[in-house]
């Protein structure tokens, strides 16, 4: 298990991290989510022993991170970058043997992984000969290439299109399937809802929300709640009040739990004919602004 | 540090700098200057050693001929004299190119085409001599006279040793004395664009979760000083068989050593300066701004060079000696004093263990500006913030 415990780090008067704690459970995805400028960088950085912090520290399997455990560990950065004029196939050998695998078992899982991510082929190509999407894969590939027992991804879905986004999903669930813990952020909380049974959101340094993903919604106060009467936004007068967000042209209406969804439905169709009506748990962006808001109204 | 980690980045900067084409080139360029400057001089007969042959034809008497030779000596030209019976022979050996010039009937010289100036001068001398000799031996002249008439015999002494080799000695020196220079240039200023690249690429951040910026930096001087070295032994390698080859040249008894010192202080020298030159790079991420980093660290290795000048006019100035210990000027100087004397072996191993002292405490400091920059991405990092950032 990784420990991430009460981890703060200030660069001249920003302050980065801000007493930051949670962990990362082996066999299962966490989502490292946040706004830009939360501290989802730095903190794996840390992980890394890329910055070190002013405070805390960072366990796994309960021991102090070293290079001996961070040779089991990998890492793709948000800034991905490899050697541009180096072969594929060398490029990831390399690493591998970085990370301590011998040149024979680099090679062998070097030719495994470039067959799983469809760029047998590609073996002897220089990086910058590859389209765009296959350098991802092959970014993607140095951080997995050693088998690591736990995997950091800084933003990995940034840039990807719907496919790209759901091959990678289904990547990091093999991965995780096969007892990896894989930790990813993200500051699209909605684009990969799906992806992560834990969720940890992290604001100005902070984590305000960190449990996990289906239990944190089952127990939240609010719904989310979206009708259409005639085809136009509908939003509920009622007496526990709302929250209403307006995303792409939709109103997404927050809810007590409580309320009485009958009634609801009966007002509406007063106001002419129900076109939508749907009720559901809040989504993670839900829950961050929920979390947000209380938080400052706490402070 | 873990050596194995090193290894692997030195091997990784050996493998794709050999196989590229700017290494080959570099290589087979370099060679064929060394080519070019040994063989050159020699096609265009301007070789001090070249022995030129004097066709006697007719009256002239093997007394001219034995006058040649020392007419030559004094010239510091080595002739010889070949005595025809039949001019059509003289001619035909003229003609080949195996005598120079024929002298006929101690009257005429006849050339192949242009004359030798130098060459003329010293047939003359030999000619106005036996004409000389035989008007002391056949005019009745007494014995005082005739010696008078002879020309004076001057004892010649000189204050220091001599040897003969001296100028080629100095002059290799020069070549290895400028062979380190450009080669701690240029692989320094390679090893800076590396530094470079690998933070304009974003690789370094791969790189160091995964190694320590001290490991990543020491690996890419090994590396890069061995590629410096393979490509030195090959022009090296060039050079000494062109030598062997070409008949009439030949190299001073020094060059081994030479070639052995060049080594030994390019070794020293590109370790000293390639730290600095890693963590000029470490500063800066983009490829425009690595050519300004390279500025001073050139001017200090300028000042080396303009040391070892003065050091070539008096290898036991004041200058020179100064020099022997600065770790930034010692290789340069160091090379040139060896080659042109005796450098007390105590200076030597002063200087070395000099330079690798101060190598290795430059490496802690270096090592710490590389690794509060290398991770910064963007603008060009100031000094200061590279020395406090690197609290690792």
């Amino acid at each position: 298990m990784l420990e991430v415990r009460d981890l703060a780090k200030r660069y001249g008067d920003v302050i980065a991290l801000d007493g930051a704690t949670f962990s990362a459970e082996p066999g299962r995805i966490v989502g490292f989510l946040g706004p830009n400028g939360a501290g989802k960088t730095t903190t794996m950085r840390a992980v890394f022993g890329l910055i070190r912090p002013d405070r805390g520290e960072v366990r796994w399997r309960g021991a102090p991170v070293g290079p001996n455990e961070r040779a089991r560990f990998g890492y793709m950065p948000e800034e991905r970058g490899l050697y541009p004029k180096m072969k594929v196939g060398e490029q990831l050998a390399y690493v591998a043997e970085l990370s301590g695998l011998t040149r024979a078992d680099a090679k062998g899982s070097v030719g495994q992984w470039l067959d799983r991510l469809g760029l047998g082929e590609r073996a002897n190509a220089r990086l910058e000969e590859l389209s765009h999407g296959n350098q991802q894969r092959v970014q993607l590939a140095a951080a997995l290439v050693h088998d690591p027992e736990l995997v950091v991804l800084d933003e990995p879905f940034s840039g990807l299109d719907p496919i790209g986004v759901a091959s990678l999903a289904e990547l990091l669930g093999q991965t995780a399937a096969n007892g990896v813990a894989v930790v990813f952020s993200s500051h699209q909380l909605d684009l990969v809802e799906d992806v992560c049974q834990d969720v940890v959101i992290i604001d100005h340094g902070r984590i305000v929300v960190d449990g996990v993903v289906e239990e944190l919604k089952a127990a939240a106060p609010r719904r989310s709640l979206q009708v259409d009467v005639d085809g136009e936004p509908w939003v509920p007068v009622l007496p526990s009040g709302t929250v209403t967000s307006k995303h792409d042209g939709e109103v997404r209406v927050l809810v007590d739990a409580s309320v009485d969804l009958d009634e609801v439905l009966m007002y509406a169709r007063k106001d002419g004919e129900v076109t939508r009506f749907t009720y559901e748990p809040p989504s993670l962006t839900d829950l961050f602004l929920e979390a947000v808001s209380a938080g400052r109204g706490a402070g | 540090m873990s050596i194995r980690r090193v290894r692997l980045v030195a091997r990784r900067e050996w493998n794709q700098r050999v196989r590229s084409t700017a290494f080959r080139i570099s290589t087979l360029l370099s060679a064929a200057i060394v080519v070019a400057l040994i063989a050159v001089p020699q096609m265009y007969g301007g070789g001090v050693t070249h022995t030129r042959t004097v066709g006697l034809v007719g009256e002239s008497s093997s007394q001219v001929a034995g006058l040649l030779e020392a007419s030559g000596e004094r010239a510091a030209l080595p002739v010889t004299a070949r005595t025809f019976q039949d001019e059509h022979a003289a001619d035909r050996a003229l003609r080949s190119g195996d005598v120079d010039v024929l002298l006929v009937d101690r009257q005429s010289l006849v050339w192949k085409a242009e004359a030798d100036g130098q060459l003329a001068t010293i047939v003359a001398s030999a000619v106005q001599a036996a004409e000389l000799q035989r008007a002391i031996e056949h005019g009745g002249l007494s014995p005082d006279q005739q010696r008078l008439l002879r020309p004076p015999q001057l004892a010649s002494r000189s204050l220091e040793p001599v040897s003969g080799e001296r100028p080629a000695r100095e002059g290799l020196a020069v070549i290895g004395l400028l062979l380190l220079f450009l080669a701690i240039s240029v692989y320094g200023s390679s090893l800076l664009v590396g530094v470079v690249e690998e933070k304009s690429s974003r690789v370094v951040e791969v790189l160091l979760s995964r190694l320590k910026p001290t490991e990543l930096l020491w690996g890419k001087i090994a590396g890069i000083g061995v590629v410096g070295l393979a490509q030195f032994a090959i022009v090296a390698a060039t050079a000494l068989i062109t030598l062997q080859l070409s008949h009439d040249t030949q190299a001073p008894a020094t060059t081994p050593a030479t070639i052995g010192w060049t080594v030994f202080w390019f070794v020293l020298g590109f370790g000293f300066y390639a730290v600095l030159y890693g963590a000029a790079g470490s500063l800066v991420s983009r490829q425009e701004d690595a050519q300004s980093m390279t500025l001073p660290i050139g001017a200090v290795l300028l000042v080396g060079y303009l040391f070892s000048l003065e050091a070539i006019q008096s290898p036991d100035g004041v200058v020179a000696l100064i020099g022997s210990f600065l770790p930034p000027t010692a290789p340069m100087v160091m090379i040139v004093r060896i080659a042109s004397g005796a450098v007390p072996w105590w200076q030597i191993v002063l200087s070395a263990l000099l330079m690798i002292g101060t190598t290795f405490a430059m490496v802690s400091l270096a090592g710490r500006v590389y690794t509060g920059a290398v991770l910064r991405v963007g603008r060009r990092v100031k000094l200061a913030e590279a020395w406090r950032g690197a609290e690792l």
